[in-house]
C-alpha cells in the first residue's frame, strides 16, 4: 500500500477512488432528500442551500439522486469490466501460450467480433439475452471480451520468448507452472491499465443502454441514464448533465490513475 | 602531411554529470584531449565509464538532463560550447560527423541508401541532384562497395550489415569534415566484416587526413586503428600514450587489469582435457533443423514456404569434463545447436546422451532436462524481473527433488558463494543487480541442477572485457570442482582458444571444422577457420607475448 502513495499519480487516484467507493458505499444513507420524491415549486434548479446541486425537471434533488446512484453504476462497471477481462484475458493467454493453429482459429473469431462496434455488439447480445441491468451488464462483459483478449495475447507473447520463459522450458517445467508464474506475471501490466481504462467505458455503454432503454429503466439513479435522460433539459439546466457527467469522468479517472499506479507497485524494477 | 599543429579537436577541463532523481551523477571529470590533423585518437572504456557521453558532447547531443561542469571542446579553435544551437547544426556532418555502433538503427528504414547520402551531400555542400547523385556514387565506390549505382537504389533492409556500415561511413566521409567520431563502429558486426571495415577506415583515413576520435571498449582493436589511445574510467582519462606503450607498459592499475583481462588464445585457463578415448557423456547425430517449413496444411494446398536450414547434418559429442567450443558468425546456426539440445525446439536426427536415445524434442525428460542445464547470453533476460534470486535459483533444487524444503536457504546460500556472490543477494530483485552479477546467477542456476553438461551460450558477449575475464574464469572454476562437460558458444575465438579442449566451427548452419586446441595453426584447417583466425584482431605494438611473459 505504501508503494501506491509513493508517487503523485498513486496519491490522486487512491484518493478519487476511494471518494468514489465512499460514495458507493455509504450514498444512499447520506442522501438528504429522497431520490425520487418531486419538488414540483423547484424544478430545474441551479445550486442554493436548499439543493446543492440543483433540481431536475421533476425538482429532484440531484446530490441525492447521484449519492444514490453511485452504488449501482460502480458496480455495473466493475462487474462488468471484470467479467470482460477475466473471460477475454483466459482466451488471450491460452492462444498466447499455445501458438500455432489454437492461436489463430481463436485470434481470427477474435479478430472477426473486434469488427463489430462495442455499442452494436452489446446491442445485438441484449437483444438477444433481453433487457435489465444484469443482461445488460453480461453484454457489456462479452463486448469487452475480444479486444481484452487481443490485448492479454499480445502482451503474453511479447514475454512468451523472453530467456527466461526458455529457461523455464528447458529446466522442463509444467505449462501450468510456466503460464501463472513466468509468463503471467509479467504480461500482467497492459491488462491491469487496460481494465482500469474499460471500468469507463463500461459506465458509458450502461448509460447508453439505460437511455435506449435496453438497460437501467427510468426511475433508476444511475448516473448514465441520468446525463441521458438529461439530455433535453441541458439548456436550461446544464448541472443536470454536468453533474453526472463529473462524476461519471471522476470514477474513470480515479480508476485509470490508481490503475496506473498499481501498474508500478506491481513492478520490481520499480523498488530501489 | 600534418602542417598546422593546431590540433583539430582540443578538449579542457571538461567535466560532465546527468541530474537524476536521487542527484546529480557525474559521468565525466576533468577530462583533457587533444587531437591533431589526421591522426586517431583511441578511446577506450568500459560501458558505464563515459567514454559515449564524451561522444555526445562532442557532437552536442546532450540528453536533457546532462549538465556540464566547466571546460572546453574547441574544435579547431572554435569553443562548440559557446555556439547557438543554429551554428552547432552547421557544423555537425560539414566539420565534424558521426558513425554509429549499430548501422540498422543509424540509417532510416524508409529511404534508399542513395538518396541518404545524397541528402547529406546536398545539404552540407550545396550540390546541386545530380552532382550529389554522382558523388554519392563515388564516394559509395571509394568504400569498397562493389556495385555502388545498384547500392544506391536499395533500401537499408536490403543491405548486409557491413554494407550499410560502409554506407554510413561513405556518408561521413562524403562531406570531407574536419572530425569524425566513431562510436563502436564494429561492435554490432561479425568478425569477419568488422576485420574489413577497419581496414576501410584505415584506407579512408590515409587518403583524407580526417582526424578521428575512435570509441571502443576493446583495447586490442584500438591499438591497430589508432595513433594515441587515452584509456577512460569512471569518467576520468586514467593513462594516455601510444598504444604500443600502453599495451608492453601499462603505468595504471586500472589499465593493467583491462589489458590482463583480454583474452588472449596463449593464455591458457582451461581445465585438463579428459582422456581421448572416454566415452562421450553427450552425442549429437546428425541433427538437422528447417525453419520456415511450411505446415501441412500448407503442403496440401500447395503453398511453398522458403524454409531454410537452421542446422544441417551437424555431428559432435562432448567428453565428460571437456569444454568444447562453437565458434561461428551470427546466423551460423551454434544458438540452433544450443536449443535443439537444450529441448527448446524440434529437431531432426538424434541425441545420445549416457548411453540413452533422444529421436524428437519431446523424448527429453526430466532427468536429461536436469543433467543437461543451458545459460543464455543476455544476462538481463534470462532471469524473471519478478522473482527474487533466492527463488530463482531454489527453483531447481524444488523441481529436480535435490533438497527438502528446510535445506534450500542454506543450499541457496551456498549456491551464491560459489559463483562469489554475497549471500544476502539471495533476498534481492534481478535489477538490483549489475550484468556480471546476474550472469553469475544464470550460471549458479545451471549448476544448482548438478549438471552433466552446461550449455553456455555466448555468455560473456552481452559483459565488459573485465567482467567477461572473471565470468570464464569462475567457470573454470566450477568446471574444476564438478568435472561438468562444457558446451561454450561464442564468436570470440580468443576467448574460445583459452578456454577450449576442441573447437567447432559453424558457417551457414554446417559444422564446417573441429579441431583441438593445438591444432588452430595446422595447415589442414577449413578455408573459413583460416578467414575467422585472421580476421580476429591481435594486439598490435607488441609481438604475441609468450606464454610465460603473459603471466608478467
Amino acid at each position: 500500500m505504501a508503494e501506491l502513495l509513493r508517487s503523485p499519480t498513486g496519491i490522486a487516484g487512491t484518493v478519487l477512488l476511494s471518494i468514489v467507493i465512499a460514495m458507493a458505499a455509504l450514498g444512499p444513507f447520506i442522501a438528504p432528500y429522497d431520490p425520487q420524491t418531486f419538488h414540483p415549486i423547484a424544478r430545474l434548479q441551479g445550486p442554493s442551500w436548499a439543493h446543492l446541486l440543483g433540481t431536475d425537471q421533476f425538482g429532484r434533488d440531484i446530490l441525492s439522486r447521484l449519492l444514490d446512484g453511485a452504488p449501482s453504476t460502480i458496480s455495473f462497471g466493475l462487474g462488468a469490466t471484470l467479467l470482460g477481462v477475466a473471460a477475454g484475458s483466459f482466451i488471450g493467454v491460452v492462444a498466447g501460450v499455445a501458438g500455432g493453429a489454437v492461436d489463430s482459429v481463436i485470434m481470427r473469431l477474435v479478430d472477426g467480433l473486434l469488427a463489430i462496434p462495442d455499442l452494436l455488439f452489446t446491442l445485438l447480445i441484449v437483444t438477444i439475452l433481453g433487457g435489465g441491468t444484469g443482461y445488460a451488464m453480461l453484454a457489456v462483459a462479452v463486448a469487452f471480451t475480444p479486444g481484452m483478449a487481443r490485448i492479454s495475447r499480445s502482451a503474453v507473447l511479447s514475454v512468451r520468448t523472453r530467456d527466461y520463459v526458455l529457461a523455464a522450458q528447458a529446466r522442463g517445467e509444467s505449462w501450468g507452472w510456466i503460464v501463472g508464474f513466468e509468463v503471467l506475471p509479467n504480461a500482467l501490466s497492459p491488462i491491469i491499465v487496460e481494465a482500469t481504462i474499460r471500468v469507463a467505458f463500461a459506465i458509458m455503454i450502461g448509460a447508453t443502454l439505460g437511455f435506449l432503454g435496453l438497460g437501467a429503466q427510468p426511475p433508476s439513479t444511475e448516473w448514465g441514464l441520468m446525463v441521458a435522460e438529461a439530455r433535453q433539459f441541458m439548456f436550461r439546466n446544464p448541472w443536470m448533465v454536468a453533474v453526472p457527467g463529473i462524476a461519471i469522468a471522476l470514477a474513470a479517472l480515479g480508476f485509470n490513475l490508481f490503475g496506473d499506479a498499481l501498474r508500478d507497485a506491481l513492478d520490481p524494477r520499480g523498488r530501489r | 602531411m600534418a602542417t598546422n599543429d593546431a590540433p583539430v579537436l582540443r578538449i579542457d577541463g571538461y567535466g560532465l554529470s546527468y541530474q537524476t532523481r536521487s542527484g546529480p551523477v557525474r559521468a565525466l571529470s576533468d577530462i583533457s584531449l587533444n587531437i591533431s590533423h589526421g591522426r586517431t585518437l583511441g578511446l577506450v572504456g568500459e560501458s558505464g565509464s563515459g567514454k559515449s557521453s564524451m561522444a555526445y558532447s562532442v557532437m552536442r547531443y546532450l540528453a536533457p538532463n546532462a549538465r556540464e561542469d566547466g571546460g572546453r571542446i574547441l574544435l579547431e579553435g572554435e569553443d562548440l560550447r559557446t555556439l547557438s544551437p543554429a551554428a552547432i547544426a552547421r557544423i555537425r556532418g560539414r566539420r565534424a560527423a558521426m558513425v554509429f555502433q549499430d548501422p540498422s538503427t543509424s540509417l532510416n528504414p524508409a529511404m534508399t541508401l542513395g538518396d541518404q547520402i545524397t541528402e547529406v551531400l546536398e545539404r552540407h555542400r550545396g550540390l546541386d541532384r545530380p552532382a550529389a547523385r554522382a558523388e554519392g556514387e563515388a564516394a559509395l565506390a571509394r568504400t569498397g562497395i562493389l556495385r555502388p549505382a545498384d547500392m544506391m537504389r536499395r533500401y537499408p533492409h536490403q543491405a548486409s550489415g557491413g554494407e550499410k556500415q560502409r554506407v554510413v561511413i561513405a556518408t561521413a566521409f562524403a562531406c570531407q569534415p574536419a572530425l569524425i567520431v566513431f562510436d563502436e563502429p564494429t561492435t554490432a558486426l561479425d568478425t569477419i566484416t568488422a576485420q574489413g571495415i577497419l581496414e576501410l577506415f584505415r584506407i579512408l583515413q590515409t587518403e583524407t587526413g580526417v582526424s578521428a576520435l575512435y570509441i571502443s571498449h576493446d583495447l586490442a582493436l584500438v591499438s591497430r586503428v589508432a595513433d594515441d589511445v587515452a584509456v577512460i574510467h569512471d569518467g576520468r582519462i586514467v593513462e594516455t600514450g601510444a598504444p604500443g606503450e600502453i599495451f608492453s607498459a601499462p603505468r595504471n592499475t586500472y589499465t593493467k587489469a583491462l589489458i590482463a583481462a583480454v583474452p588472449r588464445p596463449d593464455r591458457w585457463m582451461g581445465v585438463p582435457p579428459p582422456a581421448v578415448d572416454a566415452v562421450p557423456v553427450l552425442a549429437a547425430d546428425r541433427i538437422g533443423v528447417l525453419y520456415g517449413a511450411p505446415s501441412r496444411l500448407a503442403q496440401r494446398l500447395g503453398i511453398k514456404g522458403r524454409p531454410h536450414w537452421g542446422a544441417r547434418n551437424v555431428s559432435l559429442s562432448v567428453r565428460p569434463g571437456e569444454l568444447l567450443g562453437i565458434v561461428g558468425e551470427s546466423g551460423s546456426g551454434k544458438s540452433t545447436i544450443a536449443k535443439v539440445l537444450a529441448g527448446l525446439i524440434d529437431f531432426g536426427g538424434g541425441v545420445s546422451f549416457e548411453g540413452r536415445d533422444f529421436r524428437k524434442r519431446k523424448d527429453f525428460d526430466s532427468a536429461y532436462r536436469r543433467a543437461v542445464q543451458i545459460v543464455f547470453q543476455h544476462p538481463d533476460a534470462s532471469l524473471n524481473p519478478r522473482q527474487t534470486i533466492g527463488r530463482i535459483l531454489a527453483r531447481p533444487l524444488i523441481i529436480y527433488g535435490l533438497a527438502p524444503r528446510a535445506e534450500r536457504p542454506a543450499r541457496v546460500r551456498a549456491l551464491l558463494e560459489r559463483v562469489r556472490l554475497p549471500a544476502e543477494f539471495a533476498e534481492r530483485y534481478p535489477h538490483q543487480l549489475s550484468g556480471g552479477e546476474k550472469q553469475r546467477v544464470a550460471i549458479a542456476r545451471a549448476f544448482a541442477a548438478e549438471p552433466e553438461l552446461v550449455i553456455c551460450d555466448e555468455i560473456t558477449a552481452a559483459l565488459d572485457v573485465s567482467v567477461q575475464a572473471s565470468v570464464a574464469e569462475l567457470l573454470m572454476d566450477l568446471q574444476r570442482e564438478t568435472g561438468t562437460a562444457c558446451l561454450f558458444i561464442t564468436h570470440d575465438l580468443n576467448l574460445v582458444r583459452q578456454l577450449a579442449h576442441r573447437i567447432a566451427v559453424m558457417q551457414d548452419g554446417l559444422l564446417v571444422d573441429i579441431f583441438d586446441r593445438n591444432g588452430a595453426e595446422d595447415p589442414d584447417r577449413a578455408q573459413y577457420t583460416r578467414a575467422l583466425l585472421d580476421a580476429v584482431p591481435k594486439p598490435a605494438g607488441v609481438k604475441p607475448p609468450t606464454p610465460f611473459e603473459a603471466t608478467l
